[in-house]
């Protein structure tokens, strides 16, 4: 069996016969850039060369030096002529392959080249532009990111922990059926908060991971705030169901808070983190949304019984301090109570 | 020495005396008695026994409703079979039922004549002697002698008082007296000699009713009794004095005078490491029916209960408050095919009869309800009043009530929201 060698002698003669067209036109100079992008088209190096003759290889000689081993010493060059740069694959071993715009790959032997082209080469990628290439245009920075760079400071990192650390005190000392002192709430407090670092700690390492900058403190600071904030949503809604009558539409408005905020946490993690399109981000956003809250309601409903021999009630209760409702009187609670006995007979009737 | 040989003979005469009559009215009344029992189809096997008695000369059958329960609730799952003194065993047809009382009659074929029990036409009197007689765990007839010790204090409905041993499977047979005359029937026993019967008169107006027209419906008969006795049960209570109690000094509540309602109290001022001190009033009527083993209906439960802070925030002592009246629950065992889920409604609620006074009190109250998917028009009621008005002090007015109806729930409850308040 002949084994392909990485042929050195890389002149034809159509070659030749461009060569010389070239050199009598040499007034022209090519300018090239060239994009080393990783698989999934991140950019990992750029090179802008004013030239009309650029060579590609693993050999130290070459314009582009290249270190993947799957590519020959002199894999391949480029050509300009006439304003057009051709490209020349030069027999290598695993060949070369042109992917335009329109994804449609051929091997690529004396080839035209065109703006936003991929030359794939070994296990390697190029992207090939002209710099007349037209650039996208510019975002705007978004009002998130004077925003984001407050809450990424220290100190507001350290006190959206600390505050977090007291309402997480606050509400195991609520829950203490006996008296406790400072350092119990400490522990738990501090647990709690650690039990919660694990996620803007994940999402850090999975954006550091994809090959996207960690910026840890943000994640951190978002993330707490947003915490702190449906802890917020959560006392709301205890007021909302300690002041309203069980008919009250208040009640659905508020649950639907929670689920707001973790949209926008969730949108906010992606932002800080990894680069994508705005669509994009949002499909994500509502994704982690849908799986938390879905789970969630999934999980309840599997731990539902058939038939619950108990009253479920809502018997929310504060402090006198938050009750801003006036009361009504027992004739009009009579009269909305005895809804419920038509309800309970239709119920009767329906489960038989 | 000649008294104390006179004294021995008399004890010694009079035992012999008795027990010769237990054998006498023993054999004399065999014939007429029955094992109950009830025949799961499916398996051929017996689900559950009891003991019966025959009341007349075309085969009727006295016993208890809760012998035959299972048949009443489910005809199509079981039959019901007696076993005479002879071995012999066939079905027999429920007739008539009274749910209230525990009663029930069933009826046998007859060939010719046959002996039955003659119901007595008068009470028996304090101290009488009784026998009364059944078929214990399946071991054999027997009869057990006793005393009548007239009727149970504080029963809504009439219970006899007889101190003997009834045992489970005793249950539907007859108790005489020395004349062969049936004045009661097996019902229950609290042990230690502590029987309880159902009084002769009740089975008398059940079967006068039952020759009179027999109903055609068993289910409508139930329905039709048990919405009676909840109407009677309910106008007691409702038109009876509510006396205004004071609970642990803070606190006003109603306690309905009325016998068959009994209360009980409790608190935890012992006990000094707890954070809330609580004092507890509890009424119930105690006594309920017996529908099926898995459901009950017609009891009553009332309790308050008074909390007061020590040295804690308004936050956390309405915390541990809230948990306190998270878990109300039903008064009476019901299972998924008897009721429906409860549908609840909650609101704040400050009772006009002391609005504008220092009594005034605020509440977040929950009623709810379900309802009984046999007997429409009954439901099971529970009212659940917390205070919150007051930052260190709590009241919790609670009741639950089975198997009333709408009207009466209602009225019971605008009555009892109105009647709470703090001193």
């Amino acid at each position: 069996m002949e084994v392909t060698q990485c042929t050195e002698d890389y002149t034809t003669e159509i070659e030749l016969t461009k060569q010389i067209k070239n050199d009598d036109l040499s007034l022209e100079q090519g300018e090239i850039i060239i994009e080393e992008i990783s698989r999934n088209h991140k950019l990992i190096h750029r090179h802008k060369l004013s030239r009309n003759k650029v060579s590609i290889g693993r050999n130290y000689q070459n314009d582009i030096i290249l270190t993947d081993p799957h590519i020959c010493p002199e894999h391949l060059s480029l050509k300009y002529s006439q304003g057009i740069w051709y490209l020349n694959d030069n027999n290598s071993v695993n060949g070369t392959l042109l992917e335009n715009k329109q994804d449609k790959r051929q091997d690529a032997h004396q080839q035209v080249i065109n703006d936003g082209d991929v030359i794939i080469l070994g296990k390697s990628q190029l992207r090939v532009l002209f710099s007349d290439h037209q650039v996208s245009e510019t975002i705007a920075l978004s009002p998130f990111e004077s925003l984001i760079d407050l809450i990424r400071h220290p100190i507001a990192v350290f006190i959206s922990l600390a505050l977090f650390m007291l309402i997480a005190g606050n509400i195991s000392y609520l829950n203490q059926q006996v008296e406790t002192n400072i350092s119990q709430l400490f522990v738990s407090a501090f647990s709690m908060s650690l039990l919660f670092s694990l996620w803007p700690a994940g999402v850090a390492l999975v954006s550091h991971l994809t090959k996207n900058e960690p910026r840890i403190l943000a994640q951190f600071g978002i993330s707490f705030v947003f915490f702190i904030l449906m802890w917020f949503s959560d006392l709301l809604e205890e007021i909302v169901a300690f002041n309203s009558a069980s008919n009250s539409a208040l009640g659905l408005l508020t649950a639907l808070l929670p689920i707001l905020l973790a949209f926008s946490l969730f949108w906010l993690n992606s932002y800080i983190g990894f680069h994508m399109s705005a669509k994009r981000r949002a499909i994500v956003a509502i994704s982690i949304t849908a799986l938390l809250f879905g789970g969630t309601y999934l999980l309840q409903y599997s731990k539902k019984r058939e038939f619950n021999p108990h009253p479920n009630y809502n018997a929310t209760i504060m402090a006198p301090v938050f009750l801003i409702a006036p009361s009504n009187s027992v004739d009009d609670f009579v009269k909305q109570s005895n809804d419920l006995f038509e309800q309970a007979s239709k119920a009767a009737l329906e489960e038989d | 020495m000649k008294a104390f040989f006179t004294l021995v003979f008399i004890l010694l005469s009079s035992t012999t005396f008795a027990s010769e009559q237990a054998e006498e009215i023993f054999a004399q009344l065999t014939p007429s008695l029955y094992q109950i029992k009830l025949i799961d189809k499916a398996s051929g096997e017996k689900s559950s026994i009891g003991s019966g008695f025959q009341i007349s000369n075309d085969g009727i059958i006295a016993t208890n409703y809760h012998v035959i329960s299972s048949y009443a609730r489910h005809p199509e799952k079981y039959r019901i079979e007696y076993l005479d003194h002879q071995g012999k065993m066939a079905e027999v047809e429920l007739v008539s039922v009274d749910v209230i009382n525990d009663l029930a009659l069933v009826k046998r074929q007859v060939e010719g004549e046959m002996p039955y029990f003659q119901l007595s036409d008068q009470k028996p009197s304090k101290g009488e002697k009784l026998f009364a007689l059944g078929n214990p765990h399946d071991l054999g007839m027997i009869v057990v002698p006793g005393t009548y010790n007239g009727l149970k204090k504080e029963s809504f409905n009439e219970r006899i008082h007889f101190t003997g041993s009834i045992n489970s499977g005793m249950s539907g047979g007859p108790v005489v007296n020395k004349s062969e005359k049936v004045v009661g029937i097996n019902v229950a026993t609290s042990g230690n000699q502590i029987g309880f019967l159902v009084p002769h008169d009740k089975l008398v107006k059940l079967f006068n009713n039952y020759n009179k027209q027999a109903p055609t419906d068993i289910k409508q008969q139930m329905a039709e009794q048990l919405l009676a006795n909840q109407n009677k049960l309910m106008k007691a209570l409702l038109n009876n004095t509510w006396q205004s109690k004071e609970l642990a000094g803070k606190a006003m509540i109603p306690i309905i005078e009325v016998p068959f309602i009994r209360c009980w109290g409790d608190s935890n001022a012992d006990k000094t490491d707890a954070l809330i001190l609580a004092a507890i009033a509890n009424c119930s009527l105690d006594e309920n029916t017996y529908l099926s083993s898995h459901f009950f209906t017609g009891s009553v439960e009332i309790e308050f209960r008074y909390m007061q802070a020590k040295n804690l925030s308004d936050n956390k002592f309405y915390h541990l408050y809230q948990q306190q009246i998270a878990r109300a629950g039903a008064g009476n065992r019901a299972g998924k095919n008897d009721v429906s889920e409860y549908q609840c409604h909650h609101d704040l609620v400050a009772p006009s009869s002391t609005a504008n006074t220092g009594k005034a009190i605020n509440n977040k109250s929950v009623f709810c309800t379900r309802a009984y998917k046999d007997f429409s028009g009954l439901f099971d009621v529970l009212y659940l009043g917390a205070s919150v008005d007051k930052n260190q002090q709590a009241l919790v007015s609670h009741f639950t009530i089975a198997g009333v109806s709408q009207e009466n729930a209602m009225a019971f409850t605008s009555k009892f929201m109105e009647a709470v308040s703090w001193k």
